[in-house]
């Protein structure tokens, strides 16, 4: 394994290869959420008696496609992130909110700038809360058992 | 990664014939001691250190393609049918673009066909690739858990059987043959790359 100074995972694989297990990570959740949403919405959205055949075509139709779309999404976003952290040789929360800005730019980038700048700034932000409650959450975890319970002194 | 377990060497000659010890030196085996007996990865030999391996102790966890597990194996596989199929996808989308348009339109026009034709293409052969190999990986898993992990070509290959049939399971019983003789067959040309490429894999 090569030698890494990363204070991150190290459960994950290294760099280039991780971006193959993200997109296959992020498109299994993406398939499989949406394969249970849809069955649930073509199942309320179908009439008596074709509600069956009313999920079988809504999951078959949408699931794949958000699938897709989320597999992109994480895909690119781990590849961004990979990018960063050679450039910039360390591991932050800056790494993964410029990947996330990075991210919603391309992915607009078929919209024009304006779009392609609206879209940069939400990946930026979206990604900053998601780093922000980690952040919070990892904090609150670890402050929260500081407190030993003493045991009583044994009085003879 | 290595944890250090212990770095005191295993006395196993000096310790012997000293007297100190009456349990050790009234046997008669003690002449014969072998740490090995206790055992089998026990440091036969001087100063040396004994090294926890953490990473090899999974079946088949080196080799090129490696497998950690279940979640990995669906992880990976996903995600590279996924780009393929993406890639494939695009390049044929490019090559219907390239020949749908003609030079003598704009630059502008001419771009904006070829990507709305890359971006038809490539996007709908990925989803079909990735669901594919999702739902294998689902059948692989399933199946191997229920032969109590054992996992093999004869399992991968009726898992692409069976992933083939569901496939088509909606258009009646012709398609559902065609498409999982297919895809048996795909899998058969994986399991035979992989033997291929990474023999050490094989038991």
């Amino acid at each position: 394994m090569a030698q890494t100074h990363s204070t991150g995972d190290h459960t994950r694989d290294p760099c280039p290869l991780v971006i193959v297990n993200d997109f296959g990570g992020a498109f299994a959740m993406g398939a499989i959420g949406g394969s249970i949403w849809y069955s649930i919405k073509g199942f309320r959205n179908s009439p008596h008696g074709e509600r069956w055949q009313g999920v079988r075509s809504a999951v078959k139709l949408r699931a794949p496609t958000l699938g897709g779309n989320f597999g992109t999404w994480g895909g690119m976003f781990s590849a961004y992130d990979c990018a960063v952290k050679s450039i910039r040789k360390t591991e932050d929360p800056w790494n993964a909110i410029i990947s996330g800005a990075m991210t919603g730019g391309t992915l607009a980038v078929r919209g024009g700038w304006r779009h392609v700048r609206t879209n940069f700034v939400i990946g930026g932000i979206i990604l900053a809360v998601i780093e922000g409650v980690g952040i919070a959450l990892n904090r609150y975890m670890v402050e929260a058992p500081q407190t030993p319970v003493l045991p009583e002194p044994v009085s003879n | 990664m290595f944890n250090k377990l212990s770095s005191a060497p295993v006395e196993t000659k000096n310790a012997s014939n000293d007297g100190s010890n009456p349990a050790l030196t009234s046997t008669e085996e003690q002449s014969s001691y072998d740490p090995v007996a206790l055992h089998p990865m026990a440091i036969t030999d001087g100063n040396q250190l004994q090294y926890l391996d953490l990473e090899t102790n999974t079946k088949r966890a080196e080799g090129l393609i490696a497998s950690r597990g279940f979640l990995e194996d669906l992880s990976y596989g996903t995600g590279a049918m996924y780009m393929l199929g993406l890639g494939v996808g695009g390049f044929a989308g490019l090559v219907e673009g390239l020949r749908s348009t003609s030079s003598t339109m704009s630059a502008r026009l001419r771009s904006n066909a070829i990507l709305n034709s890359i971006t038809r293409r490539g996007p709908y052969i990925g989803n079909l690739a990735g669901c594919l190999t999702l739902t294998y990986n689902f059948v692989n898993g399933g199946i191997t858990a229920i032969r109590g992990g054992e996992d093999d070509d004869a399992g991968s290959l009726a898992a692409g059987a069976i992933t083939g049939a569901l496939w088509n399971s909606s258009r009646g019983l012709k398609p559902m043959l065609i498409s999982s003789t297919l895809l048996a067959m795909t899998t058969a040309g994986w399991c035979r790359l992989k033997h291929y490429v990474a023999p050490e894999d094989d038991e």
